[in-house]
C-alpha cells in the first residue's frame, strides 16, 4: 500500500495524520506508556511516595508469595466468579428468552431491567447494604415473613462474597439481557422452523439452536463478568471493607489498601501486575474453552 | 394461561429491579424509626433527611464538580477521539496501522497495572486535589477512538473527496462534514464517557482529599462509610437518592440511547 | 505546509481551552505567597472532633487577641478515613499546615521519614518547656530514632472500662469486674432481654466486628498491656507478643462472642453504649464528656481494664497519645513555636481539661492546685489521671497501621468467628507482623 497515494505533497498526509493523532500519542505516553514502564520499575522498589524510593530487588514478589491476603483476594475473586457467572448467564438468558416471546411493553420491561445498570455502583451498594442488613434488612424481613430463618448475608464469611455476587448480578444483568436479546433476534427463524418440522421439542431447539447461536454473546458475558470480577472495588469497600475474615477482600481493594492505607506503592504495583497477568490468563483460557465448544 | 404466567414472571422481574429504588426513595423521606418496613407510604414523610444531608456535606458543590468533570471528559473524548478516529480511518500516514494495533492493545491492559503509576504521575505533576487530576486519565479513551474509527470508515469517500477539492482542511472536513454525519456514534461515545466518568469512584478517592473538590459518588461514599452519617439510614438513603437522581432523570428521557450505548460497550469484548 | 501548522495550533488551542476550564481548581491550592503586610498567618489543624475544635477555637481566639501580628487560622483536618492518611498525603503534596495537634506517635516514624516534621529541640527553650511539663522518663519515650524531638507530648487518653450503673444494678451485679472471671460472671447476668420481647437487647459489651485496625487500640492492645504488666507488641525491635498473656486476651474475647455476651452484628443507628444496649465500653476520658452531653441520664462508672485472675500489681493500659508538631513547610518556625508553647501552658492545659475532658501529659496533674477544682468537680476524670503513670504508648515500628491490621484480622478469625484457637491466632499474627517488619528492613 502506498501511503502517499492521493495527497498533494509527499509528506503532507503524514503531517496531517500525525497532527490529528498527536493528542492520543500524548495521552498514551502519559497514561499508558509511562505507567506501564513505571509499574515495572516500582515492582522492585519499596516506596511510600513521600520518602525516596528504595531498591529491594525481588522482595515484593517474595512477600506476595507468602502473603495470606494476596491468596485470599484471589480465592475470593474466584468464589465471586463461581457464583456470579452462572447466575448472570442464567438470569440474562432466561429473561431475554421471555422478552423475545412477542411480549407487549417489551421496551418498558427492558427499561426497568436496565435501570440498575445506569445507576452508580455507590447507590446500588448503599441500597443493598440496607437490603442485606441482618436484623432489620428488607430481605431478612421478607425471610421472617415467609417463616424462614434470617440469612447472615454479609456477616457470615462463608456467604458474604456470594451475597456480593448476587448484588453484582442484579446490577449488571440488564446489559446482558440486551445483548442476549440482540443475539436472539439475529437467529434466523428458518432454523427454528426446520427444527420444528423435524419434530424437535422446544428444549431441544433451545439447546441445539439457541445456545450455539448465542455462543459469541456467551463469550462476551463470560469475559466481561470475569474482568468485572477482577475489578471489584466499591462494593466490598462500602459494604464490608473486605471482611468478614477477609472473605470479601477483592484484588483491587487489597491494592487500594496497600497503596493508600499503608503507602506501599511498590508492593501495590506488584499486586496489580500479578493480578493483571491473572485476569489475562483467565480470559484467554475461557475464550479458548468456550469458543471451541461452540464450533464443535 | 401460558401468557399470563409469562407476564407474571416479567412483572415479578420488574418489581425485583425497580422496587428497591422506589423503596430507597420512599425510605429517604421517612423518619429514621420507620425505615425498614416494606411500605412506601409514611404519614410523617418529608424532606428532613435531605435538609440534613445538605447541612452536613457540600453535596451541591459535589454535584457541580461531578457535572463539571464529566462534561470536560466527555467533551475531550469527543473532540480528541474523533480527531484520532478520523485520522486512523481516513488518512494514510506512516505508522497508522501500528498505532491502531497499539490502541487495541491498550484496551487489553487491565487498569490494575496502571492505577498506581497514574496516581504517582499525579503526585509528580503536583496536581493531586485538582479537577485536572480527576479528569486527566479520562481525557481520551481507546474505546471511543475505535468506535469513531469504525463509524468513519463507513462514510463514503466521495464526501471527503468533494470537500478536499473545495480546499477544506482535514480539520474542517472532520468538523463540518464527518461529525454531523456521525451523530449516532457521538451520542454513544458521549453517553458512555459521561456515565463512566459520573460513576467513577476509585480514581477520585485516590487523587482528591479536599472536600470541596470531591465528586458526588466519592462524597456520598465517604459520607456513608465515614462517621458523618452516624450510620443513620435515612441520611445515607437520601444521599444515595440524590446521587442516583440526575442519571435516572437522564435515563428516563433517553432510555433507548442509554441502552444501546451501554450494550455496544459490552460488545467490544 | 500551512495546514499542518493550523492543525497543530488548533490542537494546542483546544487543549489550552480545556486546561483553562480545569486550571482554576489547581490555583486555589497552590501555596500562598508571602503576604506583603507584616502580619504572619499560621495555620493550625486540631483533631476534627467537636470538643477539640471547641478547645482549639477558644485558644486560637485568645492567642489572636494577644498577638495581633501573629494570627492563627484554625482549620479542622479534612475529613477522610483517618488523620494519619490526611497528614501523609498533605506531606506528600506539600500542603501541610504550620501546626497540628493530632499527631499520633505511632505514625511519627512515617512523618519524619518523609521529612514532614520540624525538629523541635532546635529551639533553645524546648528542653526547659518540655521538662517543666512532662516528667523526664516519660518525655524520653517520645524521642525519635535520630535522637531528636519531633513532637511535643501533649495529651493522653488512658483506656479504661466504662460501665453502665443502671444496667449493672438491674442485673444484680454489684461490683465492677476486675478480672476475667468476674467479667464473665457479670456478663452472664448483663446479657439479657430487657424489654421482654424474646430477643436479646442488652449485651455485656460490644466491639465493632469489622477488623478495623485502630479498634485494637481499645481492646486487644490495652488488654495485652494490662495482662502482661505493661509490655507492648515489640521487644528490642522484634515482635514478641506470642505470649500466654496475649493468648489469654484472645481467649477472653473469643469467649465473650462464643457465649453471646458480645453481639455478632454490626450496630447501625448510634453508639450502643449511649443507647444502653451494652453494659461495658473500653474508652478514653473523652467519652465522659460525650456521655454527659448526649446521654445526661446515663449513670456510669469507670474502672481499670479487667485482667487475668492471677494478676498482681497495678493495672497498666494503653494511652492514646496525641502530640503537637510543627511541619517543615512552615515559613514561620519561630512564630509557630511560640504558639506551641502557648498551647502547652498550664492555663491552656486547664482549658483542655475543662473544654475537652482530655488529660495533658503533665507531671503535676494531680498536685498542681490550678487543676484541683477541676478534678473535684470531675471525679470521673480523676480516675483517668490516676492511670497516667501506668500508661504505655504504641511501639515505634514502621507500618504500625498495617501491623495492627494483621493483628485485627487474626483477632477477628479467633474471637469474632471462633475459627482459630487463641494460640494459633496469636502465633499467626506474630508471623504476619514479622513478615511485614522484615519486608520493611
Amino acid at each position: 500500500m502506498n501511503a502517499h497515494s492521493h495527497t498533494d505533497t509527499p509528506r503532507h498526509a503524514d503531517r496531517v495524520g500525525y497532527a490529528l493523532v498527536s493528542p492520543y500519542v500524548v495521552f498514551f505516553l502519559l497514561f499508558v506508556g509511562y505507567p506501564l514502564i513505571f509499574s515495572f520499575v516500582l515492582m522492585f522498589h519499596r516506596w511510600n511516595i513521600v520518602t525516596p524510593m528504595e531498591w529491594i530487588g525481588l522482595r515484593n514478589f517474595e512477600r506476595l508469595l507468602g502473603d495470606p491476603l494476596f491468596y485470599a483476594s484471589i480465592t475470593n475473586t474466584f468464589i465471586f466468579l463461581f457464583v456470579h457467572i452462572p447466575l448472570q448467564l442464567a438470569a440474562a438468558l432466561g429473561i431475554a428468552v421471555l422478552l423475545n416471546m412477542n411480549v407487549r411493553f417489551r421496551g418498558f420491561f427492558r427499561t426497568l431491567y436496565f435501570l440498575p445498570v445506569v445507576v452508580s455502583g455507590v447507590v446500588v451498594t448503599i441500597l443493598w447494604q440496607q437490603l442485606y442488613a441482618y436484623d432489620a434488612g428488607l430481605l431478612n424481613r421478607l425471610m421472617t415473613a415467609l417463616g424462614a430463618a434470617r440469612i447472615p448475608w454479609l456477616v457470615n464469611p462463608d456467604i458474604a462474597m456470594g451475597s456480593i455476587a448476587i448484588m453484582a448480578t442484579w446490577k449488571n444483568v440488564g446489559i446482558y439481557i440486551v445483548l442476549f436479546l440482540a443475539g436472539l433476534q439475529n437467529i434466523p427463524s428458518e432454523l427454528y422452523e426446520s427444527a420444528s418440522l423435524d419434530g424437535a421439542s422446544p428444549a431441544a431447539r433451545f439447546f441445539r439452536i439457541t445456545l450455539p447461536m448465542l455462543n459469541p454473546t456467551v463469550v462476551v458475558v463470560l469475559v466481561l463478568s470475569t474482568i468485572g470480577g477482577f475489578s471489584l472495588f466499591i462494593e466490598p469497600y462500602v459494604l464490608t471493607g473486605g471482611g468478614p475474615m477477609q472473605s470479601t477482600l477483592s484484588g483491587v481493594l487489597y491494592i487500594y489498601y496497600q497503596a493508600f492505607n499503608f503507602g506501599h506503592m511498590g508492593y501495590a504495583a506488584t499486586l496489580g501486575f500479578v493480578l493483571a497477568v491473572l485476569v489475562f490468563a483467565v480470559v484467554v483460557l475461557q475464550r479458548k474453552s468456550v469458543e471451541t465448544e461452540g464450533t464443535v | 394461561m401460558k401468557r399470563g404466567l409469562l407476564y407474571a414472571v416479567l412483572i415479578a422481574g420488574a418489581v425485583v429491579f425497580a422496587y428497591p429504588f422506589l423503596w430507597m426513595f420512599a425510605s429517604s423521606l421517612k423518619p429514621e424509626a420507620e425505615i425498614g418496613g416494606f411500605g412506601l407510604w409514611s404519614s410523617s414523610a418529608g424532606f428532613h433527611n435531605y435538609a440534613e444531608v445538605f447541612s452536613r456535606i457540600p453535596i451541591g458543590r459535589a454535584l457541580f464538580n461531578s457535572i463539571l468533570t464529566s462534561t470536560i471528559s466527555t467533551t475531550s473524548v469527543i473532540v480528541f477521539g474523533s480527531m484520532v478516529g478520523y485520522a486512523l480511518a481516513r488518512l494514510n500516514f506512516r505508522g497508522r496501522d501500528g498505532l491502531y494495533y497499539l490502541i487495541l492493545f491498550t484496551m487489553m491492559v487491565p487498569f490494575q497495572v496502571t492505577l498506581i503509576p497514574q496516581y504517582v504521575l499525579m503526585v509528580a505533576l503536583g496536581i493531586t486535589d485538582t479537577y485536572l487530576a480527576i479528569v486527566a486519565p479520562t481525557l481520551l479513551s481507546a474505546f471511543s477512538i475505535v468506535l469513531f474509527r469504525q463509524f468513519f470508515r463507513g462514510i463514503p469517500q466521495a464526501f471527503i473527496d468533494a470537500a478536499r477539492i473545495d480546499g477544506c482542511s482535514e480539520w474542517t472536513i472532520l468538523r463540518r462534514i464527518i461529525l454531523p454525519m456521525a451523530r449516532p456514534v457521538v451520542v454513544t461515545v458521549a453517553i458512555l464517557t459521561f456515565m463512566t466518568s459520573w460513576n467513577e469512584v476509585l480514581w477520585p478517592l485516590i487523587v482528591v482529599r479536599e472536600r470541596s473538590l470531591m465528586t458526588m459518588p466519592q462524597l456520598v461514599t465517604l459520607f456513608t462509610i465515614g462517621g458523618e452519617s452516624e450510620a443513620l439510614l435515612g441520611l445515607q438513603l437520601a444521599a444515595a437518592t440524590l446521587l442516583a437522581l440526575p442519571i435516572i432523570v437522564g435515563y428516563s428521557f433517553f432510555q433507548r440511547s442509554f441502552i444501546e450505548s451501554m450494550a455496544s460497550a459490552g460488545i467490544k469484548g | 505546509m500551512c495546514t499542518f501548522w493550523k492543525h497543530v495550533l488548533r490542537g494546542t488551542f483546544s487543549f489550552l481551552a480545556l486546561s483553562f476550564v480545569v486550571l482554576p481548581g489547581c490555583r486555589e491550592h497552590s501555596p500562598d505567597t508571602a503576604p506583603v503586610t507584616d502580619v504572619v498567618t499560621l495555620t493550625y489543624w486540631p483533631a476534627p472532633n467537636p470538643q477539640e475544635v471547641a478547645f482549639a477555637d477558644t485558644i486560637v481566639r485568645q492567642w489572636n487577641r494577644l498577638h495581633p501580628r501573629i494570627q492563627v487560622r484554625m482549620q479542622s483536618i479534612p475529613v477522610s478515613v483517618s488523620t494519619e492518611e490526611v497528614l501523609l498525603a498533605a506531606i506528600a503534596g506539600g500542603t501541610t499546615p504550620d501546626i497540628c495537634s493530632n499527631i499520633w506517635p505511632g505514625a511519627l516514624h512515617e512523618y519524619t521519614r518523609a521529612g514532614g516534621l520540624l525538629r523541635l529541640d532546635r529551639f533553645a527553650d524546648f528542653d526547659s518547656v518540655a521538662r517543666s511539663r512532662t516528667p523526664d522518663p516519660l518525655l524520653q519515650t517520645f524521642r525519635s530514632p535520630d535522637g531528636g524531638f519531633h513532637q511535643m507530648p501533649w495529651k493522653t487518653n488512658p483506656v479504661m472500662m466504662f460501665y453502665n450503673r443502671t444496667l449493672f444494678e438491674e442485673s444484680g451485679v454489684e461490683l465492677a469486674p476486675r478480672t476475667y472471671s468476674e467479667y464473665f460472671a457479670a456478663a452472664q447476668k448483663l446479657t439479657r432481654d430487657r424489654n421482654g420481647d424474646g430477643i436479646i437487647d442488652v449485651w455485656a459489651g460490644e466491639r465493632d466486628i469489622r477488623p478495623i485496625w485502630w479498634q485494637r487500640l481499645f481492646d486487644v492492645f490495652p488488654f495485652t498491656i494490662a495482662a502482661s504488666g505493661g509490655r507492648t507488641l515489640f521487644e528490642q525491635g522484634e515482635p514478641a507478643f506470642a505470649t500466654p498473656a496475649t493468648e489469654g486476651v484472645f481467649a477472653f474475647f473469643q469467649r465473650c462472642y462464643a457465649e453471646g455476651y458480645y453481639p455478632h452484628t454490626y450496630f447501625a443507628g448510634g453508639d450502643p453504649f449511649i443507647l444502653e444496649k451494652k453494659a461495658t465500653q473500653f474508652s478514653g476520658p473523652y467519652l465522659v464528656a460525650t456521655l454527659q452531653s448526649l446521654a445526661p441520664r446515663l449513670r456510669f462508672g469507670v474502672v481499670p481494664l479487667p485482667v487475668p485472675d492471677d494478676h498482681t500489681g497495678p493495672v497498666h493500659t494503653y494511652g492514646d497519645y496525641k502530640n503537637i508538631a510543627i511541619f517543615t513547610t512552615t515559613r514561620y518556625p519561630a512564630e509557630a513555636w511560640e504558639f506551641v508553647k502557648f498551647m502547652v501552658d498550664a492555663r491552656q492545659d486547664l482549658l483542655l481539661l475543662t473544654v475537652a475532658n482530655q488529660l495533658p501529659v503533665r507531671g503535676d496533674l494531680l498536685t498542681n492546685r490550678m487543676f484541683a477544682p477541676y478534678f473535684e468537680k470531675n471525679p470521673m476524670i480523676r480516675s483517668f489521671a490516676e492511670q497516667v503513670p501506668y500508661t504505655r504508648g504504641v511501639d515505634a515500628a514502621p507500618d504500625l497501621k498495617e501491623l495492627f491490621d494483621a493483628l485485627s484480622q487474626e483477632y477477628e478469625s479467633c474471637a469474632v468467628y471462633g475459627r482459630k484457637t487463641p494460640s494459633q491466632a496469636v502465633l499467626d499474627a506474630q508471623e504476619r507482623i514479622r513478615a511485614i517488619v522484615d519486608w520493611n528492613r
